[in-house]
């Protein structure tokens, strides 16, 4: 196993670095935290570069560089708590679409920066698919929906939102189905959140129709679980990436600072209580950082590893938040919870990348399960 | 970044198993005989070591004569995966081989290394390493065991302590001041001293867990009279072999420490199922978390060994190598706990008899030697916090 970068990722890594630096400067990341941000702008240059395409396979309009690369740019957009629809589109839309669907015209808009979209997954009963409770009947009209998601990522701003639902009276896996609807025909509640570059929103779904051509798998139909499994682990990794992004620049920040703040007479860096909180926050910030990579090979490679790497990654990633944006806040003093300094902004990130899709304590609850250690 | 190996490092995956499976010591062979401490080398590990050393096995990465095969390090980590799956040690003086020796070969002359390297790599002689004292163990350079040169011998003087395996080896790579004016990093000398000699005791300090078999010595030196050509290297240049004897024990220690955490969670995963129904159902999932969190912990040291042996592979420093030993060691202590704990009240009972398997928690204290010897977790979390991360001292 070779855990290091190839010079074609490493390439690809400074390459995304710099972009984001001139696209998203601190002072772009601020004015969204201060609601004077423009995040379409942020997202039409990443278009322009063919981000959107970037792990899609060629045949599906995409560039072909596979997984990797998504979590690669997942974890740069995590470092400059970069805005815009890549997450939601990229890494969670496009892979459920093509799981359930297979390469699609629609595949091929979302590659070419045409459409953006959202998945509505996630309810009061949590983020695991086999716990979805909204239903699609169907009647002459098509199918209609109901029940509400809950904290879907871009859920009020992307143009097509698939709604995960199914067949009334069934549970767990049975009877999932997938729906196509147009973001502005839900009734979308922006929910206010720490994080503003990772919007969400609650989505009613009562009374919304479905025809027949939006269904893109009716409940029920085979390998429904197992797509949404596959692609949530997909979702999932890039949420870890972007949350461990994150942690990293906190991380640093706060060596930096501890290097030049001084009192007692020298850097408060030198005392040995602080050195080994930093020691152990770049334990965990590596530690996430190599499950992150990991979980990515197992996807790009289509390891049997998967599913148990997605979770310990994630769950890494959440531990790894709770920790350094601890004591990245506590080492930083006074300044550190003030608005004006830039810290909380990837502290946000981090905290909120942990949330979605089940925070560390969900994925090993997960894991318990697939360890054979759940009672 | 790729999850496997190139098809020449699986083909000299294939090569080196199936020799494996034709010379390997046998289960019973291993079992009736054996090793009580570091430096004990029981008849069938002194034929296995010839054996691998012989078949150019023993270090791949050297040359044919030193025991080796000129292998590079992706297939140096391969061949220590197998023969750690296959549970045949290399050897059973493990600081003999993967310290001593190769200091050897780098600061001495050829007399000391036909007579002392070259042995240890035949499974001939075993050998330990003097280096604390009572009042030198984190703070090394402080070490105060004198070596007077006296005509064309040194005369030795003093102390040392937790000397693993002191109580069987044939002689001691020692540590010692010849000179006391110098700052303090800069009158330190490496002799070899054959333990045979007159004026040197060992004393076995019985330890926490299995007392029985001691593997620490207090070792004390009493006018220990060692001819002047046993000097190693350069006189008062002993602190970079200090320096060098670590960088030797780490450069592939982190593969160790992930095998070793990585085996007793296939210990513990079997035992757990029922162990946790005869918990009380509000423990259960608490009690499994802790597990979960070990699991976790044993895929993360891997990956992150991989991660910092790839930059090593491309030319690069690795500086994971204290932060693999800071996490390996903390891990492997962490889950020997919580598997002890998920015995119930069986978490506190030792083996019926000194040759009974050792329970979790005999296991328990035995990691503390992780988290304590070559340079202990504070002083790993001081080297990476000023090393690595340039926090000032």
């Amino acid at each position: 196993m070779d855990l290091e970068f190839s010079e074609d990722e490493a390439a690809l890594r400074d390459n995304v670095r710099a972009v984001l630096a001139g696209i998203c400067p601190p002072a772009a990341v601020r004015a969204v935290f201060e609601g004077k941000g423009d995040p379409a702008s942020v997202w039409s240059r990443m278009v322009e570069l063919d981000w959107p395409g970037l792990g899609l396979p060629e045949e599906a309009g995409g560039l072909g560089m596979g997984y990797v690369a998504v979590a690669l740019v997942a974890e740069e957009l995590g470092r400059a708590v970069a805005p815009g629809a890549f997450l939601a589109t990229v890494t969670q839309f496009a892979p459920a679409v093509r799981e359930l669907q297979g390469p699609s015209d629609l595949l091929a808009r979302v590659a070419a920066g045409r459409v953006t979209g959202a998945v509505a997954l996630a309810e009061e009963s949590g983020w695991e698919p086999a716990a979805v409770v909204a239903t699609a009947r169907e009647t002459a009209d098509g199918w209609v929906l109901a029940g509400t998601k809950r904290a879907v990522l871009d859920g009020a701003r992307a143009d097509e939102v698939l709604v995960i639902a199914r067949a009334e009276g069934t549970s767990g896996p049975e009877g999932l189905g997938a729906f196509l609807v147009a973001g502005s025909d839900l009734d979308a509640t922006p929910r206010p959140v720490i994080d503003p570059t990772l919007p969400l929103a609650d989505l009613g779904l009562d009374g919304v129709v479905v025809p027949p051509d939006r269904v893109l798998v009716p409940p029920g139909a085979e390998g429904v679980p197992e797509a949404l499994e596959r692609a949530g682990q997909e979702a999932i990794v890039a949420l870890a990436a972007s949350t461990v992004g994150a942690c990293r620049v906190v991380f640093e920040r706060t060596v930096d600072y501890a290097k030049v703040r001084e009192q007692y007479g020298r850097p408060i860096g030198s005392f040995q209580a602080l050195k080994h909180r930093m020691a152990d926050m770049f334990l965990a910030v590596e530690r996430a950082t190599a499950l992150c990579y990991f979980a990515a090979l197992t996807i790009a490679e289509e390891d049997p590893r998967r599913a148990e790497a997605a979770s310990m990654a994630k769950a890494a990633a959440g531990e790894c938040q709770e920790l350094v944006a601890r004591d990245g806040l506590q080492l930083h003093g006074g300044i550190g919870v003030t608005w004006e300094n830039d810290l909380h902004f990837p502290v946000k990130r981090a905290i909120t990348g942990d949330t979605l899709y089940g925070n560390a304590v969900h994925h090993r609850a997960r894991l318990a399960q697939m360890l054979g250690l759940a009672a | 970044m790729r999850l496997t190996f190139g098809p020449e490092v699986e083909a000299f995956r294939r090569e080196f198993l199936a020799w494996l499976a034709e010379n390997r010591p046998g289960e019973d062979e291993m079992a009736a005989e054996p090793a009580l401490s570091s430096a004990h080398v029981p008849e069938w590990a002194r034929r296995w070591t010839r054996r691998l050393f012989d078949a150019g096995w023993l270090v791949p990465g050297w040359p044919p004569e030193r025991g080796g095969r000129n292998a590079g390090p992706v297939e140096t980590l391969v061949y220590l995966e197998e023969l750690t799956k296959a549970g045949v040690p290399r050897t059973t003086n493990p600081q003999g081989l993967g310290i001593i020796a190769p200091s050897i070969l780098d600061y001495g002359n050829e007399a000391q290394i036909r007579d002392y390297a070259m042995p240890v790599l035949r499974g001939e002689r075993a050998a330990c390493l003097g280096m604390s004292e009572p009042g030198a163990g984190s703070d090394l350079a402080s070490l105060s065991t004198r070596a007077v040169l006296d005509g064309d011998s040194f005369v030795i003087n003093g102390q040392k302590v937790w000397t693993s395996g002191a109580n069987y080896a044939d002689f001691c790579f020692l540590f010692c001041r010849t000179d006391s004016q110098a700052p303090k990093h800069k009158g330190i000398s490496v002799v070899l001293v054959d333990m045979a000699t007159p004026g040197i005791t060992v004393r076995p300090i019985a330890q926490i867990a299995r007392p029985e078999y001691p593997d620490l010595n207090e070792v004390f030196f009493s006018d220990v009279v060692v001819p002047e050509t046993n000097l190693v290297g350069k006189l008062n240049n002993g602190w970079a072999m200090a320096n060098g004897s670590l960088a030797h024990e780490r450069g592939m220690v982190w593969l160790s420490g992930v095998l070793g955490l990585e085996r007793q969670m296939a210990a513990v995963l079997p035992e757990a199922p029922a162990a946790l129904a005869r918990l009380a159902p509000a423990e259960r999932a608490v009690v499994a978390d802790g597990l979960v969190q070990s699991a976790i912990d044993a895929v993360a040291a891997r990956c992150l060994g991989y991660r910092g042996f790839a930059k090593l592979v491309r030319g690069g420093s690795a500086p994971e190598q204290a932060l693999m030993k800071l996490f390996t060691s903390e891990s492997n202590r962490r889950l020997a706990l919580r598997a002890a704990e998920l015995g119930g009240d069986r978490a506190v009972d030792i083996g019926a008899t000194p040759d009974s398997a050792e329970t979790w928690m005999e296991r328990y204290f035995i990691t503390f030697g992780g988290t304590i010897s070559a340079g202990s977790s504070e002083i790993q979390r001081n080297i990476i916090a000023e090393k690595v991360l340039g926090l000032p001292r």
